[in-house]
């Protein structure tokens, strides 16, 4: 039996596809991880399998996968965007900034979504326009907002003064369950059902997956590209808005550690379900891994620097594997 | 003294790309080598420059038994390879550019730019004396045969014994090409061989000692020059091989009448590149193939019909709808498609699906509102995909791991699926770049049924058999013009190769 596995695979060329069975461990491995790791937290970790610690979880991971969310249809369509960070900032301190100026939170909601649209707008046009890589273009984009968030706040915190129907948003629960747990999983079916079972998300599929191919196909790759940069910021400031209602202030800084995060959601789902391809479940699941992992340590009673380190070595990790099976070309 | 290659042999998986090769190379003489296009030629230079290793075979340089396991270890056993796509960084001059890796510099490394450029100038008055070449302008502004000899020149500057030349004169003019013609004569009276490779067979005939003929990955024969004109060469490499079937070489059945079926693509005084071309005209169930030499413009011609880049002037109409506006969605309305070449950069992405890439022109065929139908869906890329014969496990399988042919068949695919009859026009390129010979003849099988179908077909290709396989008619194209069709019924790839050569000489 053995001697006749050693032959067949001697005499297979090395350029022939690879078995089933590694394309299967390819696609499910992480998940096995992350299941692993599940089991092993609620095995020895105390206070881990509860249902308080589990939806402190779900409202730990809400934010995150929202802005991930975003991220992905950017990866899908093959546009990173590097100012996903203060988008979120951006909105989280705009809606509390209209709210305690007197306006209603409708309209407060709103100017947000504005505000998202616009920065998606011009990032798609600096990228597929002008034609700057998306990379350096959103990462200026960056700083312009970081510049913009401050000033609106002059460098201080907002907080006070903002409604009850606003701080219920993120901070409420609904039959014990956090309504910021409610909101990811609506952001994350639509995202999905976007992707997955539309026209459109076909079509910013192609466009990510071979541009040439899309544009002699027909397909009107500069309005899906830019298309996915809008949506990016439009997850990125739901996301913003229920930040700020969640933490009850809107704070200039506090949306700059979405950035890495999001990035992380996205390589560590790019490692599943399609190796190589940006997908929303992937990216949900991406999201579970880092909330668990951090989670877990945070009750074993690890440093919070400990944590950046581990989630430095997982990005490493996922990018590593990923790599392996495709080019990641997003210069 | 030579280089000696015996009994070749070099395998690709599911092809032999050469078969017991054996061809002596001398330093004294010009050695030719032709075939068609997949006859080995490339292979077999690879090998002897070092890029690609045989899967058995001994290569013997002046006596001694040799490993070619690099471009530079060739190098280092005197073989140099200028290849025909040019290797010249366009921004340095010629002398820069012939010194390139091998600068003299002062002890910390500095360039002494004095020295390169005398260094350059005597390399140039020692191979080619008396030649007029400015060394010190970018060869980005000199002319096609100037950056030939400089790259000519660069390949001799070590101890160089053999010298290979990919189609060195494929972008030359007339002049210009005779004016190389007389570098590569010298060669050999200083001692260094040079093995040409060109698809000018007059040119073969003109300037080699002898040359060597390779059919099918086969050695046919070398022969003296005395003993080759165009004509044998021809003959030898085209003859067919007995126990082929005749159907693959027949010509297709003529359309009812041609002549009188309604024209469907009509073309007027096109200008693209370097090509001109007053009328143009293809109609209904016709299957047209365009032919000609590297950069000849057949191709820049049958692309820039769909997409309308660098069109200088031109008047187009489909089925008398004259249309306005370019881009590749104008063209797609009127019904005409592009199967491109170069599939895997041009029209498939290897990490998305067959049917994500089989619905990348018409998703909205299984949709509503922009709402995907799987069902609907899946039942029609599965009648694609059984229409066509692609040979994938499930439709979910990434593209990437699917055989050149099965790729291919969906690059077609994305043009039948949920899109019967549409396209009226369907242009080629190179429609059996990397397949194997089963897929081709489906492919071609499928252009004959399409066109009995009702559509119009052009093919751009330099494979001459598949021309004679599939066209009713095909038009050679000689440095951008137009020539006169060459009917299915006087096809032979004799009457192509002075059709596509015909002003070489």
């Amino acid at each position: 039996m053995t001697s006749q596995t050693a032959q067949i695979s001697a005499s297979t060329p090395a350029s022939a596809p690879k078995p089933v069975r590694s394309d299967f461990v390819q696609r499910y491995s992480t998940l096995g991880v992350l299941i692993l790791m599940f089991l092993g937290f609620s095995l020895f970790v105390d206070r881990f399998l509860t249902p308080f610690n589990l939806s402190n979880i779900l409202q730990q991971i809400a934010i995150l996968t929202i802005v991930g969310s975003g991220l992905t249809f950017g990866f899908a369509a093959k546009e990173i965007d590097l100012s996903v960070g203060y988008t979120v900032g951006l909105a989280g301190i705009l809606v509390p900034l209209l709210l305690t100026m007197g306006y209603p939170l409708a309209l407060a909601l709103l100017a947000g979504l504005l505000a998202g649209i616009i920065v998606g707008l011009i990032n798609g046009v600096l990228i597929t326009k002008v034609g700057i890589p998306s990379l350096i273009a959103t990462l200026a984009m960056g700083s312009i907002l970081f510049g913009v968030n401050f000033l609106m706040t002059g460098g201080r915190a907002i907080y006070g003064g903002l409604p009850g129907t606003y701080l219920a948003l993120g901070q409420g629960r609904l039959f014990g369950i956090p309504n910021l747990a409610f909101f990811m999983v609506c952001a994350v079916a639509i995202a999905w059902f976007v992707m997955e079972r539309t026209v459109f998300g076909r079509y910013v599929y192609a466009v990510g997956g071979n541009q040439k191919a899309a544009e002699l196909s027909g397909v009107r790759i500069t309005f899906y590209r830019m298309a996915a940069l809008v949506l990016v910021s439009v997850f990125a400031v739901i996301a913003g808005a229920l930040l700020a209602s969640r933490l009850g202030s809107g704070q200039p800084n506090v949306g700059e550690r979405y950035l890495l995060d999001g990035l992380a959601t996205v390589f560590i789902g790019m490692t599943m379900f399609r190796p190589g391809t940006a997908t929303v479940l992937g990216t949900f699941c991406g999201a579970l891994f880092i909330g668990v992992i951090n989670n877990g340590l945070n009750l074993i009673g690890m440093d919070t620097y400990i944590q950046n380190i581990v989630k430095g070595i997982i990005i490493l990790t996922a990018v590593a594997i990923v790599s392996r099976t495709t080019k990641l070309n997003l210069l | 003294m030579s280089v000696h290659l015996s009994d070749i042999l070099m395998e690709f998986p599911g092809t032999r790309a050469l078969d017991e090769v054996n061809v002596a190379f001398h330093f004294n003489e010009v050695h030719g080598l032709v075939g068609e296009n997949g006859a080995g030629k490339s292979t077999f230079v690879n090998i002897l420059g070092g890029s690609l290793q045989p899967t058995r075979g001994r290569i013997t340089v002046a006596g001694t038994d040799v490993t070619l396991s690099s471009p530079r270890s060739a190098l280092g056993h005197g073989i140099a390879h200028v290849s025909q796509e040019g290797s010249l960084v366009p921004s340095l001059t010629g002398a820069e550019n012939i010194m390139l890796g091998v600068e003299p510099r002062h002890t910390a490394g500095i360039m002494r730019r004095g020295a390169l450029r005398s260094e350059a100038e005597r390399l140039l008055a020692t191979w080619f004396p008396g030649l007029d070449l400015d060394l010190h302008r970018p060869v980005g502004d000199l002319p096609m045969a100037d950056r030939k000899v400089i790259e000519i020149v660069r390949a001799l500057r070590g101890d160089i014994r053999l010298l290979i030349l990919d189609e060195p004169t494929a972008t030359l003019e007339a002049r210009e090409k005779k004016q190389l013609w007389g570098i590569i004569k010298r060669l050999p009276t200083k001692g260094v061989g040079v093995v040409l490779i060109s698809h000018f067979l007059s040119e073969v005939v003109e300037l080699s000692d002898r040359i060597t003929v390779l059919r099918d990955g086969k050695h046919v024969g070398t022969l003296d020059r005395a003993a080759a004109s165009e004509a044998v060469l021809t003959d030898l490499m085209l003859r067919r091989e007995a126990g082929q079937p005749e159907a693959e070489t027949a010509a297709p059945s003529t359309p009812a009448d041609p002549a009188t079926a309604p024209v469907i693509l009509a073309v007027e005084d096109w200008a693209v590149g370097s090509v001109e071309m007053d009328a143009f005209h293809l109609r209904r169930g016709e299957i047209v193939g365009l032919i000609g030499l590297t950069g000849a413009g057949h191709f820049g011609f049958a692309r820039s019909l769909y997409a309308r880049q660098g069109v200088v002037r031109g008047e187009l109409s489909v089925d008398g709808q004259p249309i306005r506006g370019s881009g590749v969605r104008v063209m797609q309305r009127a019904g005409v498609a592009l199967v491109p070449d170069h599939r895997m950069e041009n029209a498939l992405a290897g990490d998305g699906t067959v049917v994500e890439n089989l619905t990348m022109v018409h998703p909205e065929f299984a949709a509503k509102s922009g709402i995907l139908n799987r069902s609907l869906e899946r039942r029609e890329a599965d009648r694609v995909i059984k229409l066509l014969n692609v040979k994938t496990p499930n439709q979910r399988q990434l593209i990437r791991n699917l055989s050149g042919g099965n790729k291919q068949k969906v690059s077609i695919g994305k043009w039948l699926y949920g899109a019967e009859a549409r396209y009226k026009v369907l242009i080629f390129i190179e429609p059996a770049e990397g397949v194997d010979i089963g897929a081709k003849m489906e492919i071609y099988a499928h252009m004959r049924r399409l066109a009995a179908e009702g559509a119009a077909i052009l093919i751009a290709s330099s494979d001459l058999g598949e021309i004679a396989q599939v066209c009713h008619r095909a038009i050679p194209f000689v440095h951008g013009r137009p020539g006169a069709d060459i009917h299915a019924r006087d096809f032979s790839e004799g009457q192509f190769i002075t059709a596509i050569t015909g002003d070489a000489a």
